[in-house]
């Protein structure tokens, strides 16, 4: 029985982490490491009661350091296939076991959750924003995904030791992309439902088209400095 | 026959110039022979500009731009913008480190806590 890790990169999310991790762990999945980003609303003293591993970054240092340090904890926790989902509630619990299917299979190293865009659920700007994402990647990294700036994703154990990325932020999701193509991983995308709720489309911290144009300049500009 | 404005210049370049020198040879933190080197063009080139006015025609010819204040600014702009990037670079290679920092910190906590939850 592979062991399966859950990653929540969180920060300033108290008002929805309780929730996130009780949907988790209803479809069966205990190992969950929540790290707590610098959160200043409590996240972190919220999900402790809960029973999960609770990692606490003094600082907030963005998402790409998070989910690195949650991914190091998954490791250490002797975890087999490590997922990463957004901490806002964006992401269906119960879309976990498709998203893990090709790694339980042994079909492929890395799966990337991808939203389907077609959907009408998913506000315009969004889908502007990934293209952007994508385009950015591309160009970048010359590895072209439906959706790079998903923040769920599956790892193998093999696949997570093997990921050596630099970015502490949003550029971090571009950034494994990179890593897929470098290292030669073998990779899958697999349809994720996302839900965007009017506490994920206003929380200040959301990514937004500027902030998605300054994750493009900071990718070009580790590239030439 | 130097003006006021030029002994004023001159002076500040040459106590620039000399800060530098002496930093370097103290062997002070930081000090690189770039970093002297970059200060000694930039210094030096005031310095020079300053008593002789005359080479920033001999600039401009050289650069084929018309005019010798166009060829003072443009090389002005160059400075100003590689010094931009270099500060940048410094800046990102300090949040790097402080990101370092904060994970190992959070990491070597959590460590110690299922260490005792295990005991």
């Amino acid at each position: 029985m592979s062991s399966v890790v859950i990653v929540l990169p969180a920060y300033n999310e108290a008002t929805v982490i309780a929730s996130v991790i009780e949907s988790i762990q209803l479809q069966g999945f205990t190992n969950i490491v929540v790290v707590d980003d610098g959160s200043t609303d409590g996240t972190g003293a919220i999900a402790t009661p809960t029973g999960v591993h609770v990692v606490t970054h003094k600082l907030n240092r963005g998402k790409g350091a998070a989910t690195k340090t949650g991914i190091e904890v998954a490791q250490r926790l002797q975890a087999d296939i490590i997922v990463t989902l957004d901490a806002d509630g964006q992401h269906l619990a119960s879309d976990i076991p498709a998203v893990i299917q090709p790694l339980l299979s042994g079909a492929c190293d890395v799966v990337l959750g991808t939203r389907q865009w077609h959907s009408h659920d998913i506000p315009r700007y969004k889908v502007i924003h990934n293209f952007l994402g994508n385009a950015a990647t591309w160009l970048i990294h010359h590895q072209w995904v439906a959706d790079s700036q998903s923040g769920f994703r599956a790892y193998s154990r093999h696949a997570a030791k093997l990921m050596d990325t630099q970015a502490d932020f949003y550029d971090y999701d571009s950034e494994v992309i990179r890593e897929i193509r470098v290292k030669g991983l073998r990779w899958e995308q697999v349809p994720i439902r996302v839900r965007y709720t009017t506490y994920a489309t206003t929380k200040p911290a959301r990514q937004n088209v500027v902030s998605g144009l300054k994750t493009a300049a900071k990718m070009l500009w580790r590239n030439i400095s | 026959m130097l003006q006021p404005y030029q002994f004023i210049v001159a002076a500040l370049s040459l106590v620039m110039i000399g800060f530098g020198v002496e930093r370097y040879l103290r062997g002070g933190k930081g000090q690189t022979p770039l970093k002297l080197a970059v200060r000694l063009i930039v210094w030096g080139g005031m310095f020079a500009i300053t008593i002789f006015p005359q080479l920033t025609y001999d600039l401009a010819t050289l650069l084929g731009i018309e005019g010798n204040v166009n060829a003072v600014m443009m090389i002005a702009f160059l400075l100003v913008f590689l010094l931009i990037f270099k500060m940048l670079s410094v800046i990102e290679r300090i949040e790097h480190q402080v990101t370092l920092l904060t994970r190992a910190e959070a990491l070597e906590k959590f460590e110690q806590h299922d260490q005792r939850r295990k005991e």
